[in-house]
């Protein structure tokens, strides 16, 4: 059985695994949906999370374990997880190999050959991690831009599997929306396509896990060489080199991703894979210079602050950022957060969506709250970001800590903002219609909405009675039949105030179960007055959960809105004393 | 020389090869056995309720209750929950205010599911309606057209029918509603009302004495109902009994109701009299010596009859009934029952 | 035939990578155990970190708690108050280090009053250094711009010249601190660094009236210690007054009523809202040294609720006329 062809089974395994994952990723027992799925693996076998996040957080979060056995393993065999495992370097094989098969021999080997310009992983993994390595002048978890793990999750779980949830309506049963997905669709196809120009273009050019891996694989036990210094130089073991680390003579041992295709190539069977070096020479240090090391890291530690100049984490922060509830103050999430998408796929309302680049490069593809999108607000009842979340950036709350209640009774409720309410704009307050369907849905018990009566007298609601029947009051305008019928408008006349209950076009009648001492004499005015339910957002309440903003009726700007001021997560964002 | 290395290494590879293959399938044997694990109620979201679910985490005594009195081939498939007057609507929606007038006080309810086959399940109502009457109000209200005597109950406080089980033990009263009309299922719910009437030995089934006085000839078993208020939509009429008898091809519904004492039970009868006059009814002379004798009023009321008296310390009479004589034979045997009971001054 | 010369470089070549995979192994392993966290991040207050303010406070002498002095010229009236407390020498120690805590609120001239005077700034560190103190640090944390806030009220300068050194509230500086008992002072954070090494504390503020408070005297001086946003206290400005009283143990507060603030505080804005009513207040207690202030505003203790706040937690009496008062008066 050849090497390479169970090279090609695994990647056909670890690559339907993963998309697999990707579409279960929904709120569900059956089978096709997330029961017990371990959907986040591929994210726990990546060393270059663990290794980011144990510089920002300095801890290892305990499921990010599997990755150990990657690294040990990668010590040991060299870039096994590139060459069978990653199913963003599968695609990007798959592409190229398809792109370029009807290319001559000559063609493909001058494609494979080794550049200098492969060396820019190495500079991308230095400055990424010189990013997240200084507390002291802050740091911050840019890896999940780069990291193929959580770009194609992000990629699959976002922009692909979005486009058939419209259509097939196989991975969910509403469709999906997300805002700015086209971008996290762009950088994906064009990943996908530079594949035409220069095979697993990505992998030997941009990846910073693999440059990771490359590192590792600095004292592997076994590695690809020749098993003899001379032979034909035919260069066939180039035709199909995935890692474009030049077999046939001093081969680099760091961009070897263990495709084996050289050894199949090889019509002299003279690769093999051995515990001896290559008797051509090899390389096992990555293409940079100390200093291109230096630079590297200097910028990336530059970096951080330089992009923290707008104070988005200090006074200047954006009220609009609403996070899922659970997720740590902003400066811990960023040291946390992959932008693998997971939690935009798992939320069952649909309402986690992932913030655009205005505000910044560390807020790109965060998830922030958009309450108008999706089919209710945040679910009272629901915790499922958290539980979906790789690194904890939202931590795995329990009901009973989101609610308040149980042991966390004396912490209260998870706030993720506040409710205001856009008088302007609200059907009470400001057009004399009744409407409290942000209170009907308010999900708390007691409700964070509550409202006060008011009367207000309507737009030509000054009416002169021709005669009145006690319960009937002929006048001398004409209405709209059955306009004041809804149970809503009210007679006031003498100082009472009566409820009607039916108008003709010269007639309002008043509710029966009202006595009437004395009717309106005839040529008095009387006055219809619309009853209103004013509603006003108890803050001490409020959490922030965007029910009330989804349901209400004045779509486009909603006439009730949340902004993340009040945040629990955040003490220098609380508004109310106590709160 | 190179020839053998190369056949060895064929043959290193091949065995490598395997062994990886045989990785792979474990991995995915190992992956297939962790996503069995069905239970997300980590998640938070309880898929087995409408709409949003209960807010109250309140242990009460009878969500421990329920929990144990299932059968052994059924499990629970969520928590029990709980729901109050204030949140009652979420479970029964437009159902509540019944229950709500009914006196209703708490709600324990769970589904059960048969872990022989996941499509027969049965949702259990464990309602506290306050007291016994309310119980029994509630249940005689409700009672389904095809319902059918159960052994385990007297018949006033207890029926099935296909795909259901009602009944009331003191002051709590019960549901149980089946996904399928089945034999397996019918024998299931009996099988857990006897447990639970077991773990709710404390409340009794009290004797209703009312339910009694009713004259038992022709009666139809099962028919009583009690009306908490405004019976027959006369404001104010509450506590009336009422019990449907088959007399002939006839169907009559007779009514009594309990008065402290005479005068008000008087005074009653003659409101609901004036009640039935005021809506369109017109006295009727009748040739039956008893009610003759006893001022009894009969009404005609939009050609149907209705009968009203009052003697010693209660309201009889018949409602709606399509022949006036079976009504008036039978609001005499009604009136001389009631007659012999005793008197509260 | 292998080729013998060949095999024990490449052997040892081996070994020597086989041991360096071998150390990498056990250092990734390593750091995996070191950094494993079952538990993933808390949210909410990290305790770990708390810090808690040293206690400045000065042993209490009986009869030597409050001093009032009456006279019109500062420098001479804040000497004579502490003299009357048992002289410098009882506060400043040889080689100690004193941060003096002044009102710096308001980028505002000192002729308006909304600040501590910079004369008396500039007294109070000579007084100090003269009583063999090695290092007076003057520091505050203002509402308004820090810079500008010492340069324009004169005490950036005053201090300077008298050779203090002026610490500005930089935010490496903050630490976060919960009072104990206290409902408000939550895991806050606290101009705290210059505390750690500093020996005495002193705290000198102006009489002013105050909107919100209706007096800012020496125990609303410490809300110049808070950092973060800490204008959400004013939705409860008496519990954070009385728990800042509870927080901070100066070892002497020195209430300038010199010329007191009586309208439009806490900015002012005019002179025409100053009364010269030449009174400097010295004293080893907070709650005595604003019971008497308040009165040369016209008002009672009484009438101030973060005193009897205070004295109910403990932290003072309002009753200053049973402390024994050391009274004079300079001509």
């Amino acid at each position: 059985m050849k090497i390479v062809n169970i090279r090609r089974i695994s990647q056909v395994f670890f690559f339907t695994l993963f998309v697999g994952f990707c579409i279960v990723s929904t709120i569900g027992q059956e089978f096709w949906q997330i029961r017990n799925w371990p959907v986040n693996w591929f994210l726990y076998l990546d060393p270059l999370i663990s290794l980011g996040t144990a510089l920002t957080t300095h801890t290892l979060y305990w499921p990010l374990l599997w990755s150990l056995a990657v690294v040990i393993l990668t010590i040991i065999l060299g870039r096994f997880f590139c060459g069978w495992m990653c199913p963003f370097g599968a695609l990007h094989q798959f592409v190229g190999f398809v792109g370029n098969r009807k290319k001559s021999t000559a063609q493909k080997i001058q494609l494979n050959k080794y550049r200098k310009a492969q060396c820019i992983k190495y500079i991308i993994l230095i400055l990424l991690l010189a990013m997240a390595a200084f507390p002291s002048i802050g740091t911050t978890l840019l890896t999940g831009i780069l990291d193929p793990i959580p770009l194609v999750t992000r990629s699959f779980n976002i922009a692909i599997l979005s486009i058939f949830d419209r259509s097939v309506d196989v991975t969910s049963v509403t469709p999906r929306f997300y805002e700015g997905a086209w971008l996290m669709g762009v950088v994906f196809i064009a990943a996908i396509l530079l594949n035409l120009v220069i095979p697993r273009f990505y992998c030997r050019f941009l990846c910073p896990l693999g440059a990771l891996f490359g590192i590792l694989s600095r004292f592997s036990i076994w590695r690809i060489g020749k098993v003899q210094d001379k032979c034909r130089e035919c260069k066939l073991c180039e035709k199909a080199c995935e890692g474009g680390c030049h077999p046939s003579g001093n081969i680099r041992i760091s961009e070897c991703v263990l495709c084996f295709n050289c050894r199949e190539d090889c019509k002299d069977e003279l690769m093999a894979y051995q515990t001896s070096q290559s008797k051509a020479g090899e390389i096992t240090n990555p293409d940079i210079s100390r200093r291109g090391f230096v630079l590297s890291f200097a910028g990336g530690v530059f970096a951080t602050p330089a992009i923290r100049l707008g104070n988005l984490l200090g006074a200047n922060w954006k009220h609009q950022q609403i996070r899922p509830p659970g997720a740590l103050a902003e400066d811990e999430f960023l040291n946390r957060c992959l932008k693998c998408g997971q939690c935009m796929r798992i939320c069952p309302t649909n309402i986690i969506q992932p913030d655009g680049i205005q505000n910044g490069i560390e807020k790109l593809w965060t998830p922030v709250l958009n309450y108008r999108i999706g089919s209710s607000g945040c679910q009272y009842n629901c915790v499922a970001c958290g539980q979906i979340c790789p690194t904890s950036a939202i931590r795995p709350i329990t009901l009973d800590e989101k609610h308040g209640t149980g042991e966390f009774s004396s912490s209260g409720p998870i706030k993720m903002g506040t409710a205001f309410f856009d008088r302007n704009r609200c059907l009470p307050w400001s057009m004399d219609r009744p409407c409290i369907v942000c209170e009907e849905n308010c999900p708390l018990s007691p409700k964070a909405i509550y409202t006060i009566e008011t009367f207000n007298t309507i737009r030509d609601g000054q009416l002169v009675v021709n005669e009145s029947d006690y319960h009937i009051i002929y006048i001398e305008q004409t209405l709209e039949p059955g306009k004041f019928a809804s149970g809503d408008y009210y007679a006031s006349y003498n100082g009472k105030r009566i409820k009607i209950t039916a108008n003709a076009a010269n007639s309002i009648e008043l509710s029966e179960e009202i006595e009437i001492e004395q009717a309106p004499a005839a040529g008095s005015i009387i006055e219809i007055q619309v009853r209103l339910q004013r509603p006003y957002v108890d803050i001490e309440k409020c959490i922030g959960c965007g029910i009330c903003e989804h349901e209400c009726p004045v779509s486009g700007l909603k006439a009730i809105r949340v902004s993340a001021v009040g945040e629990t997560r955040s003490s220098d964002r609380a508004f109310v004393l106590g709160g | 020389m190179m020839n053998l290395t190369a056949k060895y290494n064929r043959r290193v590879e091949s065995v490598m090869s395997v062994l990886i293959l045989l990785v792979l399938t474990l991995i995915g044997v190992g992956i297939l056995i962790r996503q069995n694990d069905v239970d997300i109620s980590r998640f938070g979201i309880n898929l087995t309720t409408d709409g949003p679910a209960s807010q109250t985490t309140a242990q009460s005594a009878q969500q421990s209750i329920l929990e144990t009195v299932i059968p052994d081939d059924f499990r629970t498939l969520s928590e029990t929950e709980t729901y109050f007057p204030d949140n009652l609507y979420e479970k029964i929606n437009g159902k509540a205010p019944l229950y709500i007038d009914c006196g209703f006080v708490e709600l324990s309810a769970q589904r059960i599911v048969s872990t022989k086959d996941e499509n027969l399940w049965v949702e259990i109502g464990l309602f506290d309606m306050g007291n016994q009457i309310n119980a029994f109000s509630i249940l005689s209200v409700q009672r389904r057209p095809d319902a059918a005597n159960v052994p385990l109950f007297n018949p006033s406080f207890g029926y099935k029918t296909s795909n259901a089980l009602y009944f009331i033990q003191g002051k709590n009263y019960i549901e149980m509603v089946g996904s399928a009309e089945s034999e397996y299922l019918s024998a299931a719910m009996i099988s857990t009302a006897q447990n639970l009437l077991t773990k709710l030995a404390s409340d009794q089934n009290a004797d209703i004495p009312q339910l009694s006085l009713f004259v038992p000839e022709n009666l139809i078993e099962g028919s009583i109902k009690i009306y908490l208020k405004n019976a027959f939509g006369f404001e104010g009429f509450s506590d009336v009994f009422s019990c449907r008898y088959q007399i002939n091809n006839v169907t009559i519904t007779a009514f009594l109701s309990q008065y402290p004492d005479p005068q008000t039970a008087q005074a009653k009868a003659e409101s609901y009299y004036n009640f039935l006059i005021e809506y369109g009814g017109n006295n009727k002379t009748t040739t039956n010596e008893v009610l003759k004798n006893n001022r009894v009023k009969v009404v005609d009321f939009y050609d149907t009859t209705e009968i009203v008296f009052a003697t010693g310390n209660y309201i009889g009479g018949i409602h709606e009934a399509a022949n006036q004589q079976a009504a008036e034979d039978l609001a005499a045997r009604l009136l001389e029952k009631l007659s012999q009971q005793p008197v509260n001054q | 035939m292998k080729n013998q010369s060949n095999i024990n470089p490449g052997r040892r070549e081996f070994l020597v990578r086989a041991g360096k995979a071998g150390v990498s192994i056990a250092a990734a392993g390593l750091g995996a155990g070191l950094l494993y966290d079952k538990d993933g991040p808390r949210g909410g207050v990290d305790t770990d970190s708390l810090v808690t303010l040293p206690d400045f406070s000065t042993a209490p002498v009986d009869g030597q708690t409050i001093s009032i002095v009456q006279g019109s010229d500062r420098k001479t009236t804040v000497n004579k108050a502490i003299e009357l407390l048992g002289g410098i020498d009882r506060f400043v120690g040889k080689g100690q280090t004193i941060v003096i805590k002044p009102n710096i609120a308001f980028a505002s001239s000192p002729m308006l009053g909304a600040t501590t005077n910079p004369e008396l700034i500039g007294e109070v560190v000579r007084v100090c250094y003269n009583a063999g103190a090695k290092k007076v640090i003057v520091m505050d944390n203002p509402i308004n711009d820090p810079a500008s806030c010492f340069l324009l009220s004169g005490i950036g300068k005053a201090a300077t010249q008298a050779r203090a050194e002026v610490i500005m509230p930089k935010e490496h500086l903050f630490r976060n601190t919960t009072l104990a008992g206290g409902t408000l002072i939550k895991d806050w954070p606290m101009l705290f660094e210059p505390l750690i090494k500093a020996d005495k504390l002193i705290g000198i503020s102006p009489v002013k009236d105050h909107a919100r408070a209706a007096a800012s005297m020496s125990m609303k001086n410490w809300y110049g210690l808070l950092g973060g946003r800490r204008n959400i206290f004013h939705q409860d400005i008496n519990k954070i007054i009385a728990e800042l009283a509870m927080l901070v143990k100066p070892t002497l507060v020195i209430l300038d009523g010199t010329e007191v603030m009586m309208t439009n505080g806490p900015t002012g804005g005019s002179t025409s809202d100053l009364k010269r009513t030449n009174t400097m207040i010295a004293s080893t207690n907070c709650v005595a040294a604003d019971s008497f202030g308040c009165t040369l505003l016209g008002l009672t203790p009484s009438k101030l609720p973060y005193l009897s706040i205070a004295q109910e937690a403990g932290v003072g009496t309002t009753d200053y006329e049973s402390l024994k008062p050391k009274i004079a008066t300079i001509e």
